[in-house]
């Protein structure tokens, strides 16, 4: 125990090292552009570490309020929660482009009257925004005080770095949370997702993300075929429809490496086996892999059309909204666009199946977002409001009832209302309702999730070029193993 | 013919005899470099930090949000050992190769027609060089969409004049290709304009006495223009050459080292190992010796432009 | 006038019968629409998408004239940025980085024709030969060290280690190539070295200066990364609004298409005014010799 703890001091310090002693040094020379004299009691900043100066800009007088890191103590006399205890302040907030960062520029001005808060709002590209991400947190002080935080990808990473705040204090604190919040309302899927191993809630759930099967129902009506609802059906499935000649694919979906490992992982559920077990071994050469994989290779050889190794969900999309595939595999955040008649040529003609069952089990992949407060924030008061804004129930709803994602609330899925004011179709809902019963993560919660996305779409991506899935996942896993192993230990 | 030869010489040739007659010439020479101290040290100025830490880190073991650990050579011992690497540098060789001569024979052919008086010159000249205005990453993205094998307008246009479809992009043996495609269409204009200045500043003489020694088109052009122009073709070659080794958006973009990893170059491979698993121990050294790759290609380059000027 | 004596022994010997000389225009022409078709076709092709629906843009067989042209994909590039706020942003730096490049480097590409210091030529382009993504991390750490995050200048100086090496490079050809004699007689008139290069080596130079001036702008204008991640929200350059179009479940290629013309858009005009100069300084040029 004691050597663990001495390794976390030693992580920390030489984290820091590049980076802190930086800002130690930085901070008498930028000093004087915090402009001292402007604060209206210079006795209350003298409380706060000479290293917070700088990030102060001259404008942003700080208050005393503030100065209490995260706000965890109530301030004196106030007892009851009051949205516009940070009345007055400017938060920065940057997201990763999707739906859900689109609601919430597009209700921001709500928060901004109900907690008189001013949001300056960025939504940048996923790869660009991981890049800052983490250029921001390893140089120890980021520009945002909120961020998004892809579970499936980042949650044991940014846990790692302690890269955010923890939120359990505040969450406790009936002056800090609302009480209509409702805290317990969130799922035990995503609640499992927010919390750390060590107990820690770092991230506010935002959504959770199922996989669904999008299939043309035009062409299956016309062929009489049925939904699928096993593996071997949509295997059947996709033989039956394909014709290539006649530019009709039988399935697509992502053949890209990286991409392409969720399809794989997601029919391996099936099997009820996932990539890594509890005790954090890798089950990748089990005959159940191996027998997912050859599910995979069939469909992507087989009934796919020409070239899918390089298809990511982009092109895949483009191929089903124009009516040449039959069965799409992938997110459930698609429904907008496949039903939008400026972009799709099949609305009103897509089913929206749960994720197919194995001869095993039936799961629903599973993956997720949610909004952090960064650690090395100065407003972490007025940040946990807006993520208890973001998330709130009727976030949550506004959430579904656009098709933008599944709310990680129970409460969407109960209200009435919510559900008959869908801006799609009630099946689609439907799908997610059902999904939610089943959810399973779609990826190992790993600190080397991208290794292990790439290093395995890399075999599947040889798969579809005709590779042994035996020998692929074998190969594989030889390189892989060590990585794992290593970044579990450090 | 054998005075426009001569001719050709002597304009490069008094460039260098200058040089080892008079004494005062040679220290006027590192007066010269006087004028080069600015920009030397505005160059080192903002590149020092990047180079100090990148060299320390590629002696360190460090992934980011963990602890940092002083490896010494290790990273690079790994380096040496890790195919994937290995093959990442062949290919991108391999891509440097088409997209550094490809653009080069085009952009200088395009030149000599662009020196050319013609109507309508200044149109046809800027609309030549619009592709490089445009922001690669985006123009990206509009070819992956042209390469879709199924929907994309290339294998349409192909169908049309009948010839076979490919899978562009989409497969393992025609991705390089491909991408070099795109870099041929984005950057040959810049070929075609360094060269296209440097047939602006040849003098008119030889091709005076050329014309009285009843010289043809070709021979002027072969013995003439082409050897008087090379200096700036070399520049080309260089810069472009830097930038090909370097190219990232149009690879990542359109394929993101795919399929499987089949156009994956040292900069993709080491943009993996930075911003993807996070190894910025690993990708420092990756950058060192990527930075040697290009340095001893570019010396060997330099020294080729050399034999042009002042052999 | 130089011009047309280098352009003159190419024509002169197409001609002899008129219809070898038709032939070799009809050539020439042929040669003319071919080389610029690759970057009209596609050019043509972004303006087809950008005047197209997204169900139309992905139709197949594609079309290539829209049914009913609109113009909503360019109202949504200013819908999803500050498309005014990026193209000032872009200006600045662009506008900036080239004429600090510009000062430093002509010079610099003169010092190193003269003294024939190759060495030194690589020295310069290592900044270039470094690979962009290696800068981040320090950068990152060193502006906000100087308190320079969130500035303009920041973007500014980042640029320079694009443009000066190009600068640099393609002056250096320029500076070769001018004869001695006119400098030595302006150094033995009793001008300094600086007052030769200003007064007989700069002018003569123009033509390198406009292509190296295009160069460092283009190049400048189009790099994204650096904005991205080392710049402040309203500090964001052009090339970030072709981005802010895409949306996550689907990538919208008329306003993709859209974005990226219009971004285009202020080179193009910035080098249609630069033409007329580029004409200039190449006769400028050619009268040397």
């Amino acid at each position: 125990m004691t050597r663990r703890i001495t390794r976390r001091r030693y992580l920390e310090l030489s984290l820091g090292l590049v980076s802190a002693s930086l800002l130690a040094a930085c901070s008498p020379a930028a000093a004087p552009a915090a402009k001292p004299t402007e604060a209206p009691k210079p006795a209350a900043p003298a409380a706060q570490p000479p290293a917070a100066a700088p990030a102060a800009k001259p404008t942003e007088v700080p208050k005393p309020a503030q100065a209490a890191p995260a706000a965890t103590a109530g301030p004196t006399g106030s007892t009851a929660f009051d949205w516009k205890r940070f009345k007055g302040e400017t938060l920065e907030v940057s997201l990763t482009t999707s739906p859900r960062a689109d609601l919430q520029k597009k209700h921001l001005d709500e928060f901004q009257e109900l907690a008189g808060i001013k949001v300056n709002m960025e939504i940048t590209p996923e790869q660009q925004a991981r890049q800052k991400q983490v250029i921001e947190f390893t140089s120890g002080n980021t520009s945002f005080d909120v961020t998004m935080v892809s579970w499936h990808v980042q949650k044991r990473l940014f846990g790692k770095g302690r890269w955010l705040e923890p939120l359990n204090d505040m969450l406790k604190d009936p002056t800090m949370t609302a009480p209509d919040f409702d805290f317990a309302d969130f799922s035990k899927a995503s609640l499992d997702y927010a919390t750390q191993s060590d107990g820690r809630i770092d991230t506010m759930p935002l959504t959770i993300d199922y996989w669904i099967v999008y299939y043309n129902k035009e062409l299956f009506d016309a062929k009489g075929v049925k939904e699928p609802k096993t593996i071997d059906e949509m295997v059947a499935a996709a033989k039956a429809f394909h014709d290539p000649p006649k530019n009709v694919y039988g399935f697509v979906g992502r053949g890209l490496k990286n991409a392409n490992v969720p399809v794989w992982l997601g029919f391996m559920l099936g099997w009820d086996k996932d990539s890594v077990d509890k005790d954090g071994n890798l089950q990748t050469t089990s005959p159940e892999a191996i027998e997912a994989a050859k599910v995979y290779q069939d469909l992507l050889k087989n009934y796919a059309p020409a070239g899918v190794s390089g298809f990511n969900w982009n092109e895949s999309q483009t191929l089903f909204y124009q009516g040449n595939a039959a069965m799409w595999f992938d997110g459930s955040g698609f429904a907008p666009p496949v039903e939008d008649p400026s972009k799709s040529k099949i609305v009103g003609k897509v089913g929206y199946a749960l994720q197919m069952a194995g001869p095993k089990a039936q799961y629903s992949s599973m993956f997720g977002d949610g909004m952090g407060i960064s650690a090395s924030s100065k407003k972490k008061g007025p940040a946990y409001f807006y993520l208890q804004w973001a998330c709130s129930k009727t976030m949550q709803n506004r959430l579904l009832q656009g098709g933008g994602g599944a709310s990680c609330r129970t409460s969407t899925y109960q209200d009435q209302q919510v559900l008959s004011n869908l801006t799609v179709p009630k099946a689609w809902a439907d799908a997610l309702v059902a999904s939610s019963k089943i959810g399973r993560p779609g990826l190992p919660v790993i600190i080397p999730v991208t290794e292990f996305r790439d290093t395995f779409g890399i075999a599947l991506t040889n798969m579809i070029g005709g590779a042994d899935p035996k020998a692929e996942l074998e190969r594989a896993t030889a390189e892989f193993k060590p990585i794992l192993e290593k970044s579990e230990k450090g | 013919m054998k005075r426009v030869l001569v001719m050709a010489r002597v304009s490069g040739e008094d460039l260098v005899v200058a040089a080892p007659v008079a004494r005062p010439a040679y220290a006027r020479h590192r007066r010269y470099l006087l004028f080069v101290l600015p920009a030397l040290l505005l160059i080192l100025v903002v590149i020092a930090f990047p180079w100090a830490f990148t060299l320390w880190m590629s002696l360190n073991e460090w992934q980011v949000a963990s602890a940092r650990e002083f490896v010494g050579f290790q990273n690079y011992l790994d380096l040496a050992r890790d195919s994937r690497f290995l093959q990442s540098i062949g290919r991108t060789f391999y891509f440097t190769a088409l997209a550094v001569v490809l653009p080069v024979v085009f952009g200088t052919l395009a030149a000599l027609i662009f020196h050319q008086e013609f109507p309508w010159r200044g149109f046809f000249r800027g609309v030549f060089i619009l592709p490089m205005m445009a922001t690669p990453a985006a123009v990206a993205l509009i070819w992956t969409m042209m390469f879709h094998p199924q929907q994309g307008v290339l294998n349409y246009v192909l169908s049309v004049v009948g010839l076979p479809k490919s899978l562009w992009a989409f497969a393992p043996d025609t991705v390089i290709p491909s991408l070099v495609l795109v870099e041929v269409w984005h950057w040959t204009p810049l070929v075609m304009l360094i060269v296209l200045g440097g047939l602006a500043a040849i003098p008119t003489d030889p091709y005076e006495s050329a014309l009285i020694d009843g010289a043809n088109a070709w021979q002027t052009l072969r013995h003439i223009t082409l050897p008087l122009v090379m200096p700036f073709v070399m520049v080309a070659v260089v810069l472009r050459t830097i930038d090909a080794l370097k190219a990232f958006d149009t690879i990542y973009v359109i394929t993101q080292g795919g399929p499987g990893t089949a156009s994956e170059t040292i900069n993709i491979f080491l943009y993996l190992q930075a911003f993807a698993f996070y190894k910025i121990g690993y990708a420092s050294a990756v950058v060192v010796v990527f930075f040697l790759i290009i340095v001893l290609l570019s010396m060997l380059l330099l020294y080729a432009r050399r034999r042009t000027v002042w052999a | 006038m130089g011009v047309v004596a280098v352009a003159r022994p190419l024509s002169r010997t197409a001609g002899g019968r008129p219809l070898r000389r038709m032939l070799g225009r009809i050539g020439f022409w042929a040669a003319v629409l071919l080389i610029v078709s690759p970057a009209v076709s596609v050019f043509l092709w972004m303006v087809s998408l950008s005047l197209k629906t997204d169900v139309e843009n992905l139709a197949y067989p594609p079309l290539f004239i829209p049914h009913s042209p609109t113009l909503d994909n360019f109202a949504e590039v200013f819908r999803a940025s500050p498309f005014g706020l990026y193209a000032y942003n872009s200006v600045v730096v662009a506008i900036a980085s080239t004429s600090v490049s510009l000062l430093f480097g002509v010079p610099a590409a003169y010092g190193i024709a003269k003294s024939r210091a190759s060495g030194l030529a690589i020295v310069v382009l290592i900044s270039r030969m470094t690979p962009g993504l290696s800068y981040l991390i320090p950068w990152f750490m060193l502006f906000r060290f100087l308190g320079l995050n969130n500035t303009l200048l920041a973007l500014i100086i980042t640029h320079l280690v694009i443009g000066l090496p190009i600068v640099i490079w393609v002056m250096m050809g320029f500076f070769e190539d001018l004869h001695p004699e006119l400098e030595e007689a302006a150094l033995t008139d009793g001008c300094t070295l600086w007052q030769a290069f200003l007064h007989v080596a700069l002018p003569l130079a123009r033509p390198g200066m406009v292509v190296a001036a295009v160069l460092a702008f283009i190049f400048s204008w189009n790099n994204f990364i650096f904005a991205v991640v080392l710049a402040g929200r309203d500090l964001r350059t052009l090339p970030v609004a072709v981005f802010n179009v895409l949306t996550f479940e689907q990538v919208a290629w008329g306003a993709l298409a859209a974005a990226a013309l219009l971004v285009t858009l202020p080179v193009l005009i910035l080098t249609v005014i630069v033409q007329r100069h580029i004409v200039a300084g190449l006769s400028a040029g050619g009268v040397r010799g």
